[in-house]
């Protein structure tokens, strides 16, 4: 539900400043318009008609990343309650209702840093899909009777995701490295406050959050951006802007870095294989943008086949996969590494990816032509994000709230601009030498024969 | 990028086997006797897939993991003119994906690119397919990750479930076959059976090829003409097809410590060239919204509850939730299926289901990879890949009496398997079934 496969920036420091403090150096690919609406609604249209269809979304600048431990879980349940009633369709099956008869696809989601919201139907239904979300993200019903009912659904969420031994380990690691801001991380929140959550609450997130200068609608597909501007205007215009920065006015506190590598071993009967989690808190694209472009290249040089990654773990069968991404983030970014090791050599696997640590840094860990095959692939990469038009709100939405527009239209410039000092940099600043959260899940009957706690521990 | 995002809605059931028409029209022909399809698409991806036909009805039940082996080996075991790690080196150059997977029905080994990498990449297709060197080594590597691949697939509930369902419904058929196998299945197999079994369903005739991308048509058949220029005949293939009927509701539980409990239920569909295939599909899909709002919206029993059209050589519905209270949900499940017996679907449902259905014909296909599946899989089981074109033609024709025929006809008796906590489950209430007041194709 994310954006492209990694995430986008601008270089310098400086850039991003010109970027986020003047509209007039707005930068966006060919085919897409920008507007802002005077009550603050940023709108992008993207003309795409490739199938004639039109998605719209409304993406919010909201998420865990504005909740703390009162509140954790609650943009979720927002988001649910979005598709529930308001003042055009005052019940759940009026409104579902509406959605058959526009012969909708949709959907929402909530993460650290974006709430959003998205329908595709026929392009000749843009105007009344415009009014549908309207009415939606404006004007919400919270009754106790439904909210009892969705407090069960997302906590049904939750325990699905539970039920999976990779949430397990992702949940435990999140806990670890975040520390006393974990809620600002976890979107899916705490059992207690999701099955304790009051229309009350609900109305305090939207009056923080939900409001037109907070939020950028996207409007995509066999459309026309002169009449579909006129009908976001017509449509969203008179949404009365807050007269306030939302996360100027409620500040996210800064993350407390790690001090010391934290391992743990998780045993359940629920992981038939092991899996092996190792995470770092990574750049920030507020403080450090350029960091966020080195850690996709370097995550797509260690992902190649000649990597002495992949060499070293999946050839020698020490480990059947082994990835490094980084999750763009506007405020500190996890940076993870995900093995499923051997369960035959966990061991060895574990011995050998430290030793791979210890060498990320080195001048020879990889060659020009990996650096190189890492860039084309990225170019690739962003002609295949293109190619499916109702998954360009998405990708927009996500830069826009976790990054910047600009990061959105320069980022596969950008990637073909890092150099090896880059990437030293990189690595120097979040990963070599730096504290990390270590996680295994593993079976209790395998471990009986592996016995994680001998080796994996904190050195 | 690690995706941290919690969504509304777990993906929502379509028909599989649809394609988008916004496109130069699509075309087939001859190349040495293997048909080729061809899909223009307006843009700079070219996506290429080899079907292999049979699927499940290839192998035997101890060999059951062979075919997916083999496909895993096309690409991970070297070829004779590159050893493995140089041929992944020569896709990763190029960003390309040359890989294969086994399905129930057929195999798949697909080729995507950027068209201008097109005279690159194709090489190394067409030499995974034709030159598959298996050594030993790396076959013993990629043994070792398919096992790991299975736990971690029965590790996920949702797939866990599935499989429960699969082995119970279809016990005794082709269809209770694993096209992943079994650990024991797959620890037996060697190298060189393994690719003498992808040697011998690698024949003209259990093949066709499918390519969405703009190319043109000497092109394409030069190339499928070098690729075909080593692949014998083999004889004739006969797709398999048989009707699934549950004789008598039953429930099969398995313990697992999972923090809710899971339920599939199994029932009859129609089978591929039944003349009400379409109007069950639009049946179960206006019963997908029903489900939903009865299960999830008024009564808050599961965040995920599933209906599907599962369509292939065998067709069946499914019902999935995953739910703590698996009493209530089978309460709720047969009051709606009895009410929809008795008091059927209505106009506004049928012509509402139609736009959706629009919908997702052009927004399942905006990627050359969705349309080349879809073309796969209306020629493979439907013998006619331009079903994939025609779907809402079909779809129109459908009438509520239809739909309501279709429903009675095929929501009968029902498999149900259950994962999670024995103690809040009680068996009695799965098999005693609807309230039967509407027919039902089998009684008890």
């Amino acid at each position: 539900m994310t954006s492209k496969n990694f995430k986008r920036f601008t270089l310098s420091v400086a850039g991003l400043f010109i970027a986020v403090s003047s509209f007039a150096q707005l930068r966006l690919p060919a085919g897409y318009y920008w507007k802002q609406l005077p009550n603050g609604l940023q709108v992008v249209v993207i003309e795409n008609s490739k199938v004639p269809l039109a998605t719209i979304e409304i993406a919010v600048k909201n998420g865990s990343f504005t909740e703390d431990s009162v509140y954790n879980g609650l943009s979720h349940l927002f988001e649910h309650m979005f598709f529930k009633a308001n003042k055009d369709y005052p019940t759940q099956e009026l409104l579902l209702k509406r959605t058959q008869e526009l012969g909708a696809i949709w959907n929402g989601t909530t993460g650290d840093e974006r709430v959003n919201y998205f329908f595709t139907f026929d392009r000749d239904s843009l105007n009344a899909g415009l009014r549908f979300l309207n009415a939606a993200i404006r004007f919400p019903i919270y009754r106790i009777e439904d909210m009892q009912k969705e407090r069960v659904v997302v906590d049904g969420e939750f325990q699905r995701a539970e039920s999976n031994p990779g949430f397990q380990l992702d949940f435990e690691v999140r806990k670890r490295l975040w520390t006393d801001q974990f809620t600002r991380k976890n979107p899916i929140g705490i059992h207690n406050i999701i099955n304790t959550a009051t229309p009350e609450k609900m109305m305090v997130i939207k009056n923080k959050y939900y409001f037109p200068n907070n939020s950028l609608l996207t409007i995509c597909g066999d459309v026309h951006h002169e009449e579909a501007f006129a009908m976001a205007e017509k449509i969203f215009g008179d949404w009365q802007s807050s007269g306030f920065d939302p996360i100027q006015k409620f500040p996210i506190p800064a993350f407390k870095p790690l001090t010391k590598n934290d391992y743990f071993i998780k045993e359940s009967s629920i992981a038939q294989t092991p899996f092996m989690d190792f995470s770092w808190q990574g750049p920030s694209y507020l403080t450090d943008s350029a960091a966020t472009i080195a850690a996709d290249v370097f995550s797509t040089i260690v992902g190649l086949n000649s990597s002495k990654l992949q060499q070293a773990l999946i050839d020698k069968g020490l480990a059947s996969s082994v990835s490094l991404s980084y999750q763009t983030s506007k405020y500190v970014g996890p940076i993870t590494i995900f093995v499923v090791p051997n369960p035959n050599k966990v061991k060895e696997c574990y011995a050998e990816l430290m030793n791979q640590l210890s060498m990320f840094d080195n001048a020879d860990y990889y060659t020009d032509d990996q650096l190189a095959d890492a860039k084309a692939i990225l170019l690739r990469d962003d002609m295949r994000a293109k190619e499916k038009p109702s998954s360009l709100p998405s990708q927009v939405s996500y830069d826009w709230c976790s990054t910047s527009l600009n990061y959105y239209t320069d980022n596969t410039d950008d990637y073909q601009k890092i150099t090896r000092t880059d990437i030293k940099r990189y690595l120097e600043t979040y990963i070599t030498g730096k504290a990390y959260v270590a996680g295994i899940i593993i079976a209790p009957d395998l471990n009986k024969t592996v016995n994680a706690a001998s080796f994996f521990v904190a050195k | 990028m690690k995706k941290y995002v919690f969504t509304l809605l777990i993906a929502a059931a379509f028909g599989n086997i649809k394609t988008a028409q916004a496109q130069q029209k699509a075309y087939d022909f001859m190349v040495d006797g293997v048909k080729v399809i061809v899909q223009p698409s307006g843009n700079d991806i070219v996506e290429v897939q080899t079907i292999i036909k049979g699927g499940v009805a290839n192998y035997p039940v101890e060999k059951q993991g062979i075919e997916a082996l083999a496909m895993r080996g096309l690409t991970e075991c070297g070829t004779l003119k590159h050893d493995k790690n140089s041929f992944k080196d020569a896709l990763d150059k190029l960003d390309a994906s040359v890989y294969g997977f086994a399905g129930k029905d057929f195999s798949v080994i697909r080729m995507n690119c950027i068209k201008s990498d097109v005279n690159s990449v194709w090489p190394l297709y067409t030499e995974a397919i034709t030159e598959p060197k298996f050594d030993t080594a790396e076959f013993k590597r990629i043994k070792q990750d398919a096992l790991n691949g299975l736990k971690a697939t029965d590790s996920q509930p949702d797939a866990a479930i599935d499989k429960l369902a699969t082995k119970v419904a279809f016990a005794g058929r082709d269809y209770a076959k694993q096209p992943q196998g079994t650990a024991e299945d797959i620890t037996a197999l060697t190298a060189d059976e393994t690719k003498a079994y992808y040697h011998s369903i690698l024949t003209k005739s259990h093949i066709f090829i499918v390519v969405v991308g703009d190319l043109d048509r000497a092109v394409i058949e030069a190339k499928v003409h070098d690729m075909l220029s080593t692949i014998k005949q083999g004889r004739p293939f006969e797709l398999k097809k048989s009707f699934f009927r549950v004789y008598n509701n039953s429930f099969t539980a398995e313990s697992r410590d999972l923090a809710t409990n899971y339920v599939e239920g199994v029932t009859s569909g129609p089978e591929l060239d039944a003349p009400d295939f379409y109007a069950f599909q639009m049946a179960i899909s206006i019963f997908y919204d029903r489900h939903f709002l009865d299960i999830r919206t008024k009564n808050g029993l599961s965040y995920a509850p599933q209906v599907f059209f599962a369509s292939g050589t065998v067709s069946t519905a499914k019902f999935r939730v995953s739910t703590t209270m698996p009493n209530k949900y089978i309460a709720v499940f047969d009051k709606l299926v009895d009410s929809t017996k008795k008091h059927g679907f209505n106009a506004g449902e049928l012509a509402n289901m139609k736009t959706t259905f629009l919908t997702g014909f052009y927004y399942k296909n905006e990627t050359n990879a969705a349309q080349a599946s879809s073309i796969a899989a209306n020629e493979v089981l439907h013998g006619d890949w331009k079903k994939s074109l025609t779907l809402m033609d079909n779809i129109k024709k459908v009438t509520v009496e239809d739909i309501n025929n279709a429903f009675i006809k095929y929501i009968g008796n029902i498999v149900w398997v259950y994962q999670g906590d024995p103690k809040k489950v009680d068996p009695v209430l799965f098999k005693n079934g609807t309230l039967h007041n509407a027919d039902n194709p089998v009684s008890n």
